[in-house]
Order: structure tokens, then sequence, then C-alpha cells
């Protein structure tokens, strides 16, 4: 079985006089067990040209589980976002060059992952999907 | 304004043929936000949850980082803004999550247990109308 890890870190030197040093790494597992994540989608990109809202994910494509995403706003226009809309709840703003990292239920049809791009210019996203089936 | 590194590894020699290495980091310039570490009272949505931002707490662009602290996978935090109707996250025990959050939501956390231990940070640019500690 495949073993990802993930490993986060935050640092900052000047946000507050004590200095910020976060890292953190987790295993890419099954829902509620210890079995690694052993399908992905592998890293990818989608280039959009409308603002128009995107299935990036369709949540009736895969099982009900605890599948783990990234995602990646590759723009160098710090302007230029992607609104993340999962399970018909706004995330957030993915700004130029922010990324993003999440585990994923997708218990229902309804549960996509929805892109919206604030540009109809070329905007490209990077993703990768590490599937629990 | 401070920055913060944030960073990103994910690591397989296994999930592909080709070994996973992926390294990405976004400098974010931002002027307020701290850790915290809190215990969760709420097991269902809009009953005893605990707010981790208030609306309007951040202008422009605001950052979270989660982690259920439990060590037992499912063990789970839900997370979910006051407006919509579904879930943003579900994250099992001692997993993680770095998502962007609209500044003019309120995100609230519940858990599986009472008085699980979650440990969170937002970063952003501080809304001096909507200090954090409103409702």
């Amino acid at each position: 079985m495949a073993t990802t890890t993930a490993t986060i870190t935050l640092s900052s030197a000047d946000l507050t006089g004590d200095a910020l040093s976060l890292s953190s790494t987790a295993t890419l597992t099954k829902a509620g067990t210890l079995t690694g994540l052993s399908q992905t989608t592998g890293v990818g990109r989608k280039t959009t040209t409308a603002t128009s809202q995107y299935i990036l994910f369709d949540g009736d494509a895969y099982a009900n589980g605890s599948h783990k995403v990234y995602l990646k706003n590759t723009s160098t226009v710090a302007t230029e976002f992607l609104t993340i809309e999962i399970n018909s709840e706004q995330m957030g703003k993915l700004y130029a060059g922010d990324w993003a990292f999440f585990p994923w239920e997708a218990n229902a049809d309804t549960n996509d992952i929805k892109i919206t791009p604030s540009v109809s210019t070329s905007l490209t996203l990077e993703y990768a999907l590490f599937i629990d089936e | 304004m401070a920055t913060i590194k944030a960073n990103l590894s994910l690591t397989s020699a296994a999930v592909l043929t080709s070994p996973l290495s992926l390294s990405v980091n976004a400098d974010l310039l931002v002027d307020s936000g701290s850790l915290i570490r809190q215990k969760v009272k709420g097991v269902a949505a809009d009953t005893n949850d605990l707010c981790i931002y208030i609306a309007n707490q951040c202008s422009e662009r605001a950052y979270v980082y989660i982690k259920n602290l439990e060590t037992e996978l499912e063990n789970y935090i839900y997370i979910h803004n006051d407006t919509d109707t579904g879930l943003v996250a579900k994250i099992g025990g001692g997993e993680f999550a770095f998502i962007p959050v609209s500044p003019d939501k309120k995100y609230e956390v519940y858990g599986t247990r009472v008085d699980q231990m979650v440990e969170y940070g937002v970063f952003g640019n501080d809304n001096s109308a909507n200090p954090y500690g409103g409702s």
C-alpha cells in the first residue's frame, strides 16, 4: 500500500514578537483506518478562459471517503483568484500563487468541488486528488 | 506588514510509478494572525460550535490552518460557514487543512465528541471594525 505524506510548514519572523515556526506532517490515509491512499489523479493543471463555474471534481464520481485535495493558483497577477466551492459551501478565494490542502468527503453527487475564475483570460489551476477507494 | 511562508510538501515513493515529490511555497503578506489551541464543545452544527473566524474579521483575504489534535482518526472535526448548507471540510484525527476563507463569512467547527482539541490559526489583514472576539 502506498504511503503518501503531506508536510506543512508555516513560518514568520516578523508577524509577532514570538517567531512563528510550525511544522506538521500527516500520512494520507483512508477514512478511519491507517491504510494509505493508493489512487491519485497525479499532479495536473486546468486552464480556464471564462468566468463560468467549473466542476473540478465530481462528487458523484468518487466514493464516500476521506480524499485529499491539493490546489494551487499558478497565476502571477496578484488580483486574479479562483473562488472555491465545496459541497455547495463557499470555501474561499485562492489568490495568485497561493495554495490549499484539505480533506474532501464526497459523500453525495452534490458534493462537487467547483471553481470560479475571477477573469476570463487564461488562468491555470494546479491540482492533485488522492483518492479514498 | 509581515510575511508568512507557507510551504506544502507532498511525497510518495509508491502512489505513482514515478515518485511524487511536490513542494510549493507561498509568501503571504499579512498584518495579523496567531495560533490558538482550544477545545471544541459542539457535536452538531450550530449548537456550541467553536467559531474560528468571524465574518469580516479580515479584509480582502484570509487563510486558516487547522489541525485536529485527536489521535483517533474517526474523531472528526467539521468546518462549515454560517450561511451555506454544506461542509467545507471533514478532518480526521491527526489530519490538517490549510484553506482560504471568504472574509465576509463566519466559519465554525464542531466535532465527533465533546472537548476535542484543535489547533488553528487565522492569518490575514485585520479589519479593525470587526476585531477577533466579536460575534
